[in-house]
């Protein structure tokens, strides 16, 4: 195969210089940062995804703010949803990383028991199995003020609608724990005329904990599991959908 | 994403099991019935002078579940009200008639879901009744031993909810300590939990186990030092008693107009308890007081429940002494084929008699299974006990009913 012909001493196609002569590729080119060097968070624009519905992610505009410090102070970041900006055009990294490890570790769900599994919910936040423990526990009555709607017990067409109703009013970010079988799959009242055979059908599910009804230690490992979740995803939800989760067929 | 939009399901079709169907459900928006429906409701929604509306739930932390109040009030005062119901419905005795009589034990658990032994207690009767089985008597002494086990677990939730809807936090902190021994000492011997699924047509499912009889002496052992822990911690509270008192208070007339069972009736003096009165399983060789109180108020129904449980406690001691030994499970064919016929079977739960009419018309499914629930019944009388009372004492009188939900809507 024939070489392409470069000039010799001209700019970047100089054929007299290697690649290992670059300047970054010399060894000890690299040192490591001093511990306590302060560090810029950047902002990586997102070339991985973008929205289905443009409006409601700031317009959809694509950004031009490359320094965190920057977007504090721009319009994008004054938002209502508790996230570095509400765009998705961009990526935060390092900030938003550090929030989430604080918003797992405190996870204040809303107090909405709908049936049986509500009474091993309640079993889960008193003195045995203290919830507490992990930082699961303040209960909260408004939907204003949780970060996890936990379902507990049968959905019924009638309450799927104050239920969703209850899932808008919560602040972004925030999460969905359907807690036993009949939020999970319809469980033991799939048959049934008047129950949605889970709830992955009107609503977005990050833990499904099964069990009729799950032991109050199955929800406390099934919250570990979304504390685990929410620190490994970094502030993004690229595989957070609504949808039958049932294959064709079955 | 709007509220309205529309839930799509995916079910078989009648025609061909195989060929799944993709339906559209719509999503019930609960708003008042405009045009009404009844001279009842178009009374109700008619505002009169300084009134207002004030919607209760179907989410609020305190209505135990999905009941929806919708209150009109006068300043503070709440002057007529009106409870929506069925946002539990769950197809409950329609789902009973499509399966056979043992599959349809496993659908009556969750209704009561506290104490929920005691929905599978009379359909179980019913089902023998219709084939004349008789139950080994070692299997009716061990019903009767984990009924009351579970009367004991259901009344201590009672006390914490009660004092959770009044503001305080502690007293069901103490009731769930009580509540999961029980559970736990259950779940030895059933295998869960809460729905167990325990009472098989001819007996129950498994005999007395090690397991269960040891946490069952251990607890037995400081059970009445932990009830007179929990009678102390509220009953010499001043500021519980004295906003208890008087409050939803209910005469006996009324309380028998409106067909209250169980410990709301006994709180305002009548001494009906099916246990008694209409004697089932092996209570009549047992040995236990009907406790009555005559007030028939909040206070009242909450001291009734206390006292209930220390006769629980008397009941659990003569069955652990009286058991017989045998089998716990009488011999029946696997395919439960009975005559054409009916029957009826009620049993005295927590929340008071809770009945179940079964028609069966000689196929292995049952062709009619009745539930009749304490919960909704009692649930009724609300209209009648809130009206004069304040906002913030409706759901004290709500709790002091101990309505399940899950009964309720079925």
């Amino acid at each position: 195969m024939k070489r392409a012909t470069r000039t010799l001493g001209v700019g970047a196609g100089d054929a007299s210089q290697m690649p290992s002569d670059q300047p970054a590729n010399r060894r000890g080119a690299l040192v490591p940062r001093q511990r306590d060097a302060l560090v810029e968070a950047i902002v990586v624009p997102n070339t991985l995804w973008e929205a289905a519905d443009p409006l409601a992610y700031g317009g959809g505009q694509p950004t031009e703010i490359t320094h965190l410090r920057e977007l504090e102070l721009s319009s994008d970041a004054r938002r209502d949803n508790g996230r570095w900006a509400a765009t998705l055009e961009i990526i935060p990294t390092k900030a938003d990383y550090v929030l989430d490890l604080i918003r797992a570790n405190s996870l204040w769900p809303l107090l909405s028991g709908l049936a049986c599994c509500a009474i091993e919910m309640m079993s889960a936040a008193t003195s045995k199995n203290d919830m507490d423990r992990w930082g699961m526990f303040p209960f909260r009555a408004s939907p204003r003020q949780a970060d996890v709607l936990i379902v507990a017990g049968t959905l019924t067409t009638k309450m799927a609608g104050p239920l969703l109703r209850l899932w808008e009013q919560m602040p972004e970010p925030k999460w969905c724990v359907a807690m036993g079988d009949c939020t999970c799959s319809g469980g033991r009242y799939k048959r049934s005329y008047s129950t949605i055979e889970g709830i992955d059908r009107i609503m977005p599910v990050d833990v499904y904990v099964p069990g009729c009804p799950p032991r109050p230690e199955g929800l406390i490992y099934g919250m570990m599991k979304l504390q685990q979740l929410i620190k490994d995803r970094r502030g993004h939800w690229p595989e957070r959908a609504i949808g039958p989760t049932v294959p064709d067929g079955v | 994403m709007a509220t309205s939009a529309p839930i799509s399901r995916r079910r078989a079709s009648a025609d061909d099991p195989r060929v799944i169907l993709e339906e559209q459900v719509g999503v019930f928006e609960p708003v008042p019935p405009f045009p009404p429906r009844t001279e009842r409701e178009a009374e109700f929604y008619t505002l009169g002078d300084g009134e207002m509306f004030l919607n209760m739930g179907p989410q609020h932390p305190s209505t135990h579940g999905v009941l929806r109040v919708v209150v009109k009030i006068n300043g503070e005062v709440v002057t007529d009200l009106d409870p929506v119901l069925g946002y539990l419905h769950r197809g409950v005795e329609k789902l009973c008639e499509n399966s056979d009589y043992h599959q349809a034990i496993c659908y009556l658990d969750p209704l009561e879901y506290v104490s929920a032994l005691f929905c599978e207690w009379p359909a179980v009767m019913a089902f023998e009744k219709l084939m004349d089985v008789t139950v080994p008597r070692r299997a009716e002494y061990i019903r009767v031993l984990s009924g009351e086990l579970l009367r004991i677990a259901s009344h201590a939730l009672f006390m914490g909810w009660m004092a959770l809807d009044l503001g305080g936090l502690t007293p069901i902190l103490w009731s769930f300590i009580e509540r999961d021994e029980i559970v736990e000492m259950l779940g030895a011997l059933t295998g869960a939990r809460m729905l167990f699924n325990y009472y098989r047509i001819g007996g129950v499912n498994g005999d007395l186990n090690h397991e269960f009889m040891s946490r069952l002496g251990d607890w037995m052992t400081r059970a009445t030092e932990q009830h007179d822990a929990n009678v102390r911690l509220l009953n010499e509270n001043e500021i519980f008693v004295r906003r208890m008192r008087d409050l939803g208070r209910v005469d006996r007339e009324t309380a028998l107009r409106m067909c209250m069972t169980g410990p709301n009736l006994r709180a305002t003096g009548v001494p009906f308890d099916v246990r008694r009165s209409h004697p089932y399983s092996v209570y009549p060789e047992l040995d236990f007081d009907i406790p009555t109180r005559d007030e028939g108020d909040c206070l009242a129904r909450y001291l009734l429940r206390l006292d209930e449980v220390k006769q629980s406690l008397r009941i659990i001691d003569q069955c652990l002494n009286q058991m017989p030994d045998g089998p716990v499970m009488a011999k029946l064919p696997r395919l439960l084929r009975p005559r054409p016929g009916r029957a009826y079977a009620a049993v005295e739960s927590p929340r008071g008699q809770y009945a179940n009419y079964a028609i069966s018309d000689g196929t292995d499914q049952p062709f009619r299974l009745r539930i009749h629930d304490p919960s909704f019944i009692h649930l009724q009388s609300v209209g009648l006990l809130m009206p004069g009372h304040l906002i913030a004492d409706t759901m004290a009188v709500m709790a002091s009913l101990d309505p399940i939900m899950g009964g309720v809507d079925k």
